[in-house]
């Protein structure tokens, strides 16, 4: 290894930093330690002229390693890599201190919040002198794209990206696309036809010379890395078939809710009690009728069926009460004497255009009542023969604070959107988590919501979450935005701190293996060892922790530099002592 | 006593000493059999306490370096061992720490989960044997009308040899093997290039599973932790596998695997591989990713059957390990 020689420079923050942290105490104590050929202190380091600083002191001072006591290196390590970069050494020769949101920002004590400055900048120092060059690795994308599912959400983001003249497989589970929308009769708020909505994506899909649609298939395995997948699709319509593709979209959706384990609705009892997408039906075939053959008078439509409830789902299916409103509206157009009832836990119109939707459905003379759905679920009962109905919900309404009846014929349980039945084997074959919900994980749930912590995977739709039709279509384009800027930057940029297999130490005891969150890691028989595939890595580190022989190395993250950084922040309570 | 000059090679010196030991390591000198003859025709023993009668004194007039070759055994105990081992650094040329006692403490190590005063209460006071109505403790100095008794005093840390003086090579086991022995022993010697200073010898860079003949998979999951006598062992499968604590995916081969070969799981006595600064934490560590339970309370019961775990991956490596002791 060559001498480090170490230049240490110390934010001020403006008055962030300095305010809390005596940044030319600190300055003093580090500059004589060994290796360290500088230190300095300077307002903002982030500034073009501090960067310029250390470029300048790098070139003058032949510098070969960097510090710099400031923020979080979540805001600024890549502005100091750079430099590091720029003034001709590895960007890896860098370690940034925090000294602001784990120092001056937390304390209230300017003499301890500066020997804790201290330590971490001694921390930084000792670490950095372990500190390897590392080089950035790329592979080539594949430019075609694999998207599981037909509904809106992955017909949308097929055609954005076929559109791009980049190929596309689209396969579907069912005989057809379309997925749910395809079942729905109107839209909320404005009350356009889904059907004329659906029909033409689904035509040009079909005829899309990019798109290749693979119906009644399922995805079992894929194998390899971003840029590069591999699966084999057997299509009754196209046979067993390899497919290549850089990169994947799970648009999976989501299923209804079975209402039967609700004891309260007696949905398997009643023939008139029906869910949403049983009345989108009759919407769809132009009958409103009850089993009797008979126009209801009554008609209930019941909120939160599964939702906003522990004992079925603890979340909200966000389209539940709109689309409510939607079938007020439809009700009322078909039967303008009926009387109806919305029976809600709570109303949610939070979209755009839903609370104007939800103001104007309240002049379709229709009863608002509501119950509490954490103390008492209406019941639907028989109705007596004497009453002028077929049942009866009985209710505790809350703003009345009554007990009441409600004469129903026909009750509309809004249900729940809940994972697929097939949700865990989509999720083994393309690498992605699921919340407790069976929703799948996106990498970051505000800056980075279609993309997962796999390379090249996204996920789009509701199997993200439950979801409306704009925001399904808003992620597709989102998801086919990023790929398509991939496929344009031709190659990816591989995870450089991933973790190696020391072959010289690996005895072959396979622990590693299956600690691996990502597959990375095979055994190869011949050699005795682990073997890491770099692609696959993403270096979290699991696998390092994991070896009982210390033969797998995290880059950037041995245990010398660890151990060494443990030392440094302790060097000075050592001194103390 | 300088020998005759007529051999090219002269006869080595060798000096083999015991600090807090249980004897075993001397005992793998003499388990070299007739090659003790080969031994002892190479290098005159001048000091070795279990088999020769020669006094501190007597090592205290030799002049410095005149000793070829130290194997120093045991664990640096009290102030006897700590006097002899840097009278023997003194007059040493090639200091080894001979045995996982010398090592990184060895079990005499495990004491560092205690200290001084918690011994001597056990020791003097607290043992089911002990009649010790006016707690008298040793004592360092003792006046009698002869004079004053002197005792070596006890520390409270156990410490590693290299705690004390440099170390040149160190050759772990417990004891080594002594096949091992005579490797080290052979081409020291011949003359042969040495490795460098503080390289551990007589030992592979590998850990154990390299050479263990158990059939190894990745499926390492433990739903419950076995003690040996507790389970049906299949004398074929990992141990770890099948529950039981096997510390030879974290420790040095070179023993040749004889634990397991007596379908006895590893304990560790070999020390860790090159770059494991701490096989205790590495071993947990490995152990924790094959517990098979999500829940904090599950998980805290498939710990719980692990019996006194601090003793179990500490075994043999406690006073050398980044760990070092159990603060008091």
């Amino acid at each position: 290894m060559e001498e480090p020689r170490i230049g240490v420079y110390v934010c001020w923050c403006g008055t962030n930093i300095s305010k809390m942290v005596d940044v030319e105490a600190v300055t003093n104590e580090v500059k004589t330690l060994p290796n360290v050929v500088l230190a300095k202190n300077y307002k903002y380091m982030c500034s073009d002229p501090g960067q310029e600083l250390i470029i300048k002191d790098i070139r003058l001072h032949n510098l070969n390693r960097i510090v710099v006591a400031a923020c979080s290196p979540r805001i600024h390590e890549l502005t100091f890599r750079t430099a590091c970069e720029k003034a001709g050494i590895n960007p890896y020769l860098f370690e940034m201190a925090n000294i602001r949101e784990q120092d001056s920002w937390v304390h209230t004590d300017r003499s301890e919040a500066t020997t804790k400055a201290i330590d971490l900048v001694i921390a930084a120092i000792r670490r950095v002198k372990y500190h390897e060059p590392l080089q950035k690795r790329f592979v080539d994308v594949n430019s075609a794209t694999l998207i599981i599912g037909g509904g809106i959400s992955g017909m949308t983001a097929a055609l954005e990206i076929a559109n791009a003249g980049k190929q596309v497989y689209l396969i579907e589970k069912s005989d057809h696309l379309g997925g749910q929308v395809k079942k729905f009769d109107l839209t909320f708020p404005h009350l356009s036809s889904a059907q004329q909505m659906i029909m033409p994506i689904v035509q040009k899909v079909r005829t899309h010379p990019y798109i290749k649609v693979f119906l009644e298939t399922e995805i079992s395995e894929v194998t390899g890395y971003i840029g590069n997948f591999k699966t084999v699709v057997n299509a009754n319509s196209h046979g067993q078939t390899e497919l290549e593709f850089g990169n994947i979209i799970a648009a999976v959706g989501l299923k209804p809710f079975d209402p039967s384990a609700i004891m309260e609705y007696n949905y398997k009892e009643f023939p008139d009690v029906i869910t949403s997408f049983e009345f989108e039906e009759k919407l769809l075939s132009g009958k409103l009728l009850t089993v009797y053959g008979k126009e209801p008078r009554n008609v209930a439509i019941i909120h939160c069926v599964g939702s906003r409830n522990k004992i079925y789902h603890e979340y909200c299916s966000r389209v539940c009460c709109m689309a409510a409103l939607k079938y007020v509206h439809q009700v009322r157009a078909a039967l303008p004497d009926a009387n109806i009832f919305e029976i809600y836990a709570d109303m949610r119109a939070y979209g755009k255009g839903h609370e104007e939707f939800y103001a104007l459905t309240t002049h379709k003379q229709i009863t608002f009542l509501m119950f509490d759905q954490q103390k008492k679920l209406p019941v639907i009962n028989h109705a007596d023969r004497s009453d002028n109905c077929n049942m009866i919900i009985e209710m505790d309404e809350l703003l009345s604070g009554l007990s009441i009846e409600v004469p129903v014929d026909m009750v509309i349980l809004m249900v729940n959107m809940e994972a697929q039945e097939d949700v865990k084997q989509v999720v083994r074959a393309i690498g992605v988590s699921l919340c407790g919900s069976q929703f799948f994980i996106e990498k970051h749930p505000k800056l980075d919501p279609v993309a997962t912590t796999t390379g090249g995977v996204y996920i789009v739709g509701t199997c993200q979450g439950p979801k409306d039709i704009p925001d399904s279509v808003a992620q597709a384009r989102a998801a086919a935005a990023r790929i398509l800027a991939t496929i344009a930057q031709g190659s990816v940029t591989m995870e450089v701190t991933t973790a190696v297999v020391n072959e010289l130490l690996c005895c072959g005891c396979q622990t590693c293996i299956s600690v691996c969150p990502y597959k990375a890691i095979s055994f190869d028989e011949n050699k005795n060892a682990s073997v890491v595939n770099e692609v696959l890595c993403k270096g979290c580190g699991t696998c390092g922790a994991a070896c009982p022989a210390g033969a797998i190395v995290s880059k950037h993250f041995t245990d010398l530099q660890i151990l060494s950084e443990i030392e440094g922040i302790m060097s000075m309570s050592y001194k103390a002592n | 006593m300088p020998a005759e000059q007529t051999n090219p090679k002269p006869k080595l010196k060798l000096a083999i000493y015991w600090g807090s030991a249980c004897g075993g390591c001397c005992v793998s000198v003499l388990d070299t059999h007739e090659t003790l003859l080969d031994i002892v025709a190479a290098a005159d023993p001048v000091f070795w306490p279990i088999a020769l009668d020669i006094k501190y004194k007597d090592v205290e007039q030799m002049p410095d370096k005149s000793i070829d070759l130290t194997l120093f055994n045991g664990a640096v105990r009290n102030s006897e061992n700590k006097h002899i081992a840097q009278l023997l650094r003194q007059k040493t040329k090639i200091l080894v720490a001979y045995g996982s006692c010398a090592y990184m403490g060895g079990i005499p190590g495990l004491a560092n989960f205690f200290g001084k005063e918690d011994i001597f209460n056990r020791a003097y006071i607290e043992s089911e044997s002990t009649n010790n109505p006016d707690h008298v403790f040793p004592a360092t100095k003792y006046t009698v009308k002869e004079g004053v008794l002197e005792i070596p005093e006890f520390f409270n840390d156990v410490l590693p040899l290299n705690k004390v003086v440099d170390v040149d090579y160190y050759i772990p086991g417990c004891p080594p093997q002594s096949e091992r022995l005579i490797e080290v022993f052979t081409a020291i010697v011949s003359g042969a290039e040495l490795p460098p200073p503080g390289s551990v010898v007589g030992a592979n860079d590998k850990t154990n599973c390299e050479e263990c003949k158990r059939k190894k998979s990745d499926n390492k999951t433990i739903d419950r932790f076995y003690r040996p006598w507790e389970i049906q062992d299949d004398k074929e499968t990992c141990f770890l596998e099948q529950g039981v604590i096997c510390m030879g995916p974290a420790t040095r081969g070179g023993c040749g695997v004889r634990c397991v070969e007596g379908n006895s799981p590893c304990r560790g006595c070999y020390g860790p591989p090159p770059g494991s600064e701490d096989p205790g934490a590495k071993m947990m560590s490995a152990i924790g990713t094959m517990i098979n339970a999500d829940k904090p309370e599950e998980i805290d019961k498939i710990i719980e059957s692990i019996v006194d775990p601090a003793g179990l991956f500490y075994r043999f490596s406690l006073p050398g390990s980044i760990l070092g002791r159990k603060v008091l």
